[in-house]
């Protein structure tokens, strides 16, 4: 009876992933298997493609550019707000959460008045005579990276923030009171400790860079198309829908191992999980 | 703790923080600006690309269409999201482990993964009408935020006040909307906000979800900019900013920002 | 290598609260004073003041001579006990107790060494490669003592080590703390709440109360002799009786109570006695007996309980409510009229409150 009424509840959520999402994404995998060329006839002219290989590399490059950057302002700005008094702490968190909640068109926008050959970047530049003539920013890998890391630092900011917040004082404490200098205490005793959250926030930026599509569309477009911008270019403009499920298949497959490959790495090391 | 902050840590937290509200600054001001192009500082103010967002018919329709989209799979997403949380909370024993890994799957995979399956498979496959693939995508979008603030708001929950309800003569259902419901209230509001902000944001799944008559507000803010770089997209970004702060606003009042931050 | 610690005219706020007001200590080589009161009493303020994670407003603490008050708290060197044990999860057992000899520079062999030797004193040297997630909360308490100890600290504090765990563990680890504090001779604060843990391990008890010491002395001298009203009421005299002198006769003294009754004291028992007091003891100080024909204050016996070793009762009488103990061989009936006699070896005699 109880079991019955366990599955009864859940049931309309689960029929709607199963049907909605598992099902079609299942099958947008299995068509890139059933073509009549053989099994893995997409998977070979994919990579067989010099341009493809370049846009896969492309993306996991700024991926990984991305997630560094991203991981190292956000455990910086993350420790100093969990350090801060009070009031500020509940500042600073507001303005981390305020572009969290901001859409990632909005965001991307900004970079694009920024960056653009008449952007602010360009005419403060000018101004200053640090330059002769407006720099090509935009359409560059730096403009996908500087939007990107602008996209994700919030996210890193608050999910590491709270991962430092709930280290016990204790700790500190006792680590200080054994001797420890306060950079011998970050080293030892708050690094260590945050590292699984470094891990989920690394896992967090890197998928989400690896699939973005707005901010390499807007700030990248043709010149620096990754995985995202190709497989939409494949799907809605020249319809070969073979080849966009390809990517979604590569992007799916890269994905998931990503996370897994780090959840079991954030479990290993953490050690308040015994 | 005395343990003093080094001012190099502080002068860089400052310039994170500048990086980070800046640009969103230079949006609003480039709103304002008076000129036919996109510039900032603004040179002259006026509201008047404000009243040009309303006089293009496409971003009218489409603003409407992403609030429908965005209020329907919201209370979708809510009314099966509620009770699958109670569920995994209340009958842990009983359902399977991989139940609450399925109801994170929308988050697993990528956004254009679902919103290209869903075209291929579903709008496609059987003719589905696009504004009710949308709502179905934007449902499985906005559903694990809802699953996972509700089932952090029932952690908490002491289950036996359920059953001393219902030893009291409560009937069950009349148990979860008197007992229940009230003491996860903030996981509610908080679920709600979550995923409309989400909806109403969302790029990756409504992009394979355009025709004729129907978009949503940030594809058309998109393909306006393919256009026109003029300031009316900074003036739908204001609004939407703007948007944003009143629903920060509603949470500050009834439950405290810091409750975003968990 | 242990030293005295000092602390002078030690005034502490929280934000604008004030939290300790003019608080004066001094603990001498090698004793262990508890710090014992309420939460909220300052106690654990005046530990952390020491171990330097709060700042004084104004006062100093001196340890061994030395002037500790602005000193960061990693370069004071005060063994540290947690009430939730502080140990790093990160780190094994081994690790742990390790830590601070690693902060000092000492490592490899010396290391090891130090460390397993201190494992083997505290019982752990079998779990030193566990994590401290694995172990239990007796186990944990043994390895923040070790850790604690390990880097032979002229002070040690413990901040209510033993409240997280069951009773009778909480009764064999207060016994093993103070063999081992015994034996190296560290100068020692222990901050509790638990009366009994405090009198049991101490040389000498400060009792506190909203930011102050009421009174520092001996376990003995603060059951049997309390100083004030405060004190008295918290080590467990129920009966305060305000009384007022009414004739001097040698080394006699005869004074009233409310509602006229009058008793007379000697002087051999309780020393001076000023013109206006409170007459203090425990239940077992009131002797009830139906002999009403004796001095002491008339009582009408209320409900009656059963101690072990005695009856108690509870007695209307002249001076309100009081407590005392009347004897096994003798239980008597709710409503019967008896006498109250104090037993002057058990009364002392205090100062009156001031007036609130």
């Amino acid at each position: 009876m109880k079991r019955f009424s366990g599955w009864t509840l859940a049931s309309p959520a689960t029929l709607l992933v199963v049907i909605f999402l598992v099902l079609p994404v299942l099958a947008t995998i299995a068509t890139t298997f059933m073509t009549p060329a053989g099994p893995f006839a997409t998977y070979t002219s994919f990579f067989g493609s010099g341009f493809r290989r370049t846009v896969l590399w492309r993306t996991i490059q700024i991926s990984a550019i991305t997630t560094i950057i991203s991981l190292v302002i956000g455990f910086i700005t993350a420790f100093v707000v969990s350090r801060a008094p009070g009031w500020l702490k509940s500042i600073l968190i507001i303005a981390a959460v305020f572009p969290l909640l901001t859409g990632v068109v909005v965001r991307s926008f900004a970079w694009l008045i920024i960056l653009g050959k008449n952007g602010i970047l360009n005419s403060t530049l000018l101004s200053l005579g640090l330059i002769s003539e407006p720099a090509t920013m935009l359409y560059t890998q730096g403009a996908v990276i500087v939007a990107m890391v602008y996209l994700f630092v919030p996210l890193m900011i608050l999910t590491l923030a709270g991962v430092l917040e709930s280290i016990p004082d204790d700790l500190i404490q006792a680590s200080a009171s054994l001797g420890a200098r306060p950079v011998a205490t970050f080293m030892q005793v708050i690094f260590p400790l945050a590292v699984p959250g470094l891990i989920v926030g690394a896992v967090l930026v890197f998928t989400g860079s690896f699939t973005a599509y707005a901010t390499p569309q807007l700030l990248g477009g043709e010149a620096q198309m990754v995985m995202g911008t190709l497989m939409y270019q494949q799907a809605m403009v020249t319809f070969d829908w073979v080849s966009a499920s390809t990517i979604a298949a590569i992007m799916v497959v890269i994905t998931i191992a990503v996370v897994l490959l780090m959840t079991r790495i954030a479990r290993r090391l953490n050690p308040m999980a015994v | 703790m005395t343990n003093k902050l080094h001012p190099a840590l502080i002068a860089f937290t400052v310039l994170v923080f500048f990086f980070l509200v800046g640009p969103l600054v230079i949006v609003i001001g480039s709103a304002l600006s008076d000129t036919t192009y996109l510039t900032f500082p603004p040179q002259g103010l006026s509201l008047r690309w404000f009243e040009n967002i309303f006089q293009i018919s496409a971003f009218r329709r489409t603003i409407i269409t992403s609030l429908q989209i965005a209020f329907l799979s919201t209370f979708i997403a809510l009314l099966i999201g509620i009770p699958a949380a109670y569920a995994l909370n209340r009958y842990r024993i009983q359902l399977p482990g991989w139940l609450s890994t399925l109801f994170i799957l929308p988050v697993l995979v990528p956004e254009l993964v679902l919103g290209f399956s869903i075209l291929k498979n579903v709008a496609a496959q059987f003719s589905a009408p696009i504004f009710l693939s949308l709502v179905i995508g934007h449902s499985l979008l906005v559903l694990p935020y809802v699953v996972r603030v509700i089932s952090a708001s029932l952690a908490s929950f002491d289950f036996s006040i359920e059953e001393a309800a219902i030893s009291l003569g409560s009937p069950p259902l009349k148990t979860f909307f008197t007992i229940l419901l009230p003491n996860v209230r903030s996981g509610v509001i908080a679920a709600f906000i979550l995923s409309f902000i989400t909806s109403i944001n969302d790029v990756s799944i409504s992009i394979f979800m355009t025709g004729p008559g129907i978009s949503t507000l940030p594809i058309q803010i998109l393909a306006h900019m393919e256009q026109f770089f003029d300031p009316t997209v900074a003036s739908v970004s204001v609004l939407l900013m703007a948007l944003t702060v009143a629903v920060m606003a509603v949470v500050e009042r009834t439950l405290g920002l810091t409750f975003l931050a968990k | 290598m242990t030293q005295n610690l000092s602390i002078q005219n030690i005034t502490a706020h929280y934000g604008t609260t004030k939290v300790l007001e003019d608080l004066s200590l001094d603990i001498a080589e090698g004793e262990l004073v508890s710090l014992l009161g309420a939460s909220g009493c300052g106690k654990t303020t005046t530990l952390r003041l020491v171990a330097g994670f709060l700042e004084p407003t104004s006062g100093t603490i001196e340890l061994g001579g030395k002037d500790l008050t602005r000193l960061p708290a990693h370069q004071r060197n005060i063994g540290l006990v947690f009430q939730n044990y502080a140990l790093f999860p990160h780190l094994s057992v081994a690790d742990n107790v390790g830590f601070g000899l690693k902060q000092r520079g000492i490592s490899g062999e010396d290391k090891a060494k130090r460390v397993g030797a201190m494992l083997e004193r505290v019982g752990l040297a079998h779990l030193a490669d566990r994590l401290p997630g694995a172990l239990s909360g007796g186990q944990k308490q043994r390895v923040a003592l070790a850790r604690a100890l390990v880097i032979e600290p002229p002070l040690l504090m413990f901040d209510e080590p033993l409240s997280n765990l069951d009773a009778k563990l909480r009764v064999d680890m207060r016994v093993e703390i103070r063999q081992l504090q015994r034996a190296n001779g560290t100068t020692s604060v222990y901050v509790t709440h638990d009366q009994e843990e405090a009198f049991s391990i101490s040389d000498r008890v400060a009792i506190m109360h909203a930011g102050r010491i009421m009174q520092l002395d001996t376990p003995e001298v603060l059951y049997q002799r309390p100083a004030n009203a405060f004190v008295a009421r918290f080590v467990g005299f129920e009966n305060l009786i305000p009384m007022k002198v009414v004739a001097r006769d040698g080394a006699k003294v005869t004074a009233e109570m409310a509602g006229g009754v009058k008793l007379t004291l000697g002087l051999e028992h309780f020393g001076a006695i000023p013109d206006s007091f409170i007459l203090a003891c425990r239940a077992d100080g009131l002797a009830v007996t139906d002999n009403v024909n004796l001095e002491g204050i008339p009582a009408t016996l209320g409900l009656r309980t059963y101690l072990g070793r005695a009856y108690q009762y509870q007695c209307e009488t002249g001076a309100g409510l009081l407590l005392a103990n009347g004897p096994l061989t003798r239980p008597l009936d709710i409503g019967a009229n008896a006498k109250l006699v104090p037993v002057p070896e058990q009364c002392t005699i205090l100062a009156p409150e001031a007036e609130a």
